[in-house]
């Protein structure tokens, strides 16, 4: 599936075929488009999950397997409704932010997407090189909602990078993340707090990620206000939301990348790049025409 | 069936662009790169809608091939 050279990359695909074989033409597909042969990315990528995941490997695999099902069954609602099953703050916090267990799930089978998921890896590399990677030097770091902390750990990582923060409603998630950037060795004191970004602080930061949050609000218009008032003049912020892309706590449904592009600049922003990813073994064509997933990611500044 | 079968093949041109051998009843996802989990999925539900039937949760993961899947076509046309 892949050439040698790439120990972490090799052992996590066989501990994710262990536990979910039926998945092996999905990753021979991920990893196997004609002629490519760099995943020095993928292979960083695979060495960061294999560290957070720590004695967990397998759990973390096996939750995925969950997920992908999980998913499954999402995409069936969608596909015959056209719309994601859950719409209100209060059904997510319900059915999935107050269930343990499926969190514990989810969170674990999100880790490994970051890998087996071409459109997530694409924008976790769009990301770190042109977001993190063109941030001038002394930059202030805002992360609402890091999560697995991946996002976090390639901010505070980067030399440029004056001070780290972030921010987010659960307790639980913050615990997550905490524990994420120390398996991932990142050696520098990073700012985890329970704020709600509806309740900001008085605060601007020169750089501020908000990666797959948007499509988890029931207004996410109102949240790009707030993240407008929160970045500097002069400052980046990166943003970045799936589109038709059913999952148990989606509620906002964002039907085109133009959709969320035009929210964007509506909110005050000027984008300055944007990458659109589309799901794993789809061209950005065939993904708009049947209406796939495809990962939306805007650089902008204040408009 | 033949009528069947013509649709199943504008579906399966559609929705797999890449796919150009034969559509028939012994069509299965192995024989089309892009015929995925998620597309699988698709499948099931604009066949849904092309032939006016609902196929059960169990149903959309049971099926080996298209033959397979016009039977249960077939048996829950009978059953209406």
């Amino acid at each position: 599936m892949i050439p040698s050279g790439f120990p972490y990359l090799e052992k996590l695909i066989g501990r994710q075929l262990a536990a979910f074989p039926g998945h092996r033409s999905f990753l021979e597909k991920r990893f196997s488009p004609a002629g490519r042969v760099d995943f020095t990315f993928d292979e960083e990528i695979a060495e960061k999950v294999i560290q957070i995941a720590g004695k967990n490997l397998d759990r973390i695999c096996e939750d995925y397997r969950r997920l992908s099902g999980i998913v499954l069954d999402e995409e069936l609602h969608f596909r015959r409704t056209g719309r994601y099953r859950l719409s209100t703050f209060a059904q997510a916090d319900e059915q999935v932010y107050s269930n343990a267990d499926l969190m514990s799930c989810y969170m674990n089978g999100l880790l490994a997407s970051q890998l087996w998921w071409s459109n997530h890896t694409e924008v976790l590399q769009f990301f770190r090189d042109d977001f993190i990677g063109h941030n001038p030097n002394g930059f202030s770091h805002l992360e609402i909602g890091p999560g697995h902390g991946l996002f976090l750990y390639f901010a505070a990582a980067s030399p440029r990078c004056k001070t780290v923060e972030a921010w987010d409603i659960s307790d639980a998630s913050l615990e997550h993340t905490r524990q994420a950037l120390a398996a991932m060795h990142l050696g520098r004191d990073v700012s985890l707090k329970k704020v709600n970004v509806f309740d900001a602080p008085r605060e601007q930061f020169t750089s501020i990620a908000f990666s797959e949050v948007l499509e988890h609000l029931e207004n996410p218009r109102d949240a790009l206000r707030i993240l407008r008032g929160l970045l500097a003049e002069g400052g980046r912020i990166f943003l970045n939301a799936p589109v038709n892309s059913p999952a148990p706590d989606h509620l906002y449904l964002f039907e085109t990348p133009e959709h969320l592009l035009d929210m964007i600049v509506d909110a005050g922003f000027a984008v300055e790049s944007s990458r659109l990813a589309p799901c794993t073994g789809a061209t950005l064509k065939r993904a708009r025409k049947l209406k796939l997933t495809i990962s939306v990611a805007a650089i902008a500044r204040k408009g | 069936m033949e009528d069947d079968l013509e649709k199943m093949t504008e579906i399966i041109r559609d929705l797999f662009d890449e796919y150009a051998g034969p559509v028939t009843c012994a069509l299965s996802a192995g024989d089309v790169e892009q015929w995925d989990s998620l597309a699988n999925v698709q499948l099931v539900v604009l066949m849904e809608q092309s032939f006016g039937i609902r196929f059960s949760t169990n149903e959309v993961g049971e099926f080996k091939t298209l033959g397979e899947l016009l039977d249960i076509v077939k048996a829950k046309r009978a059953a209406q």
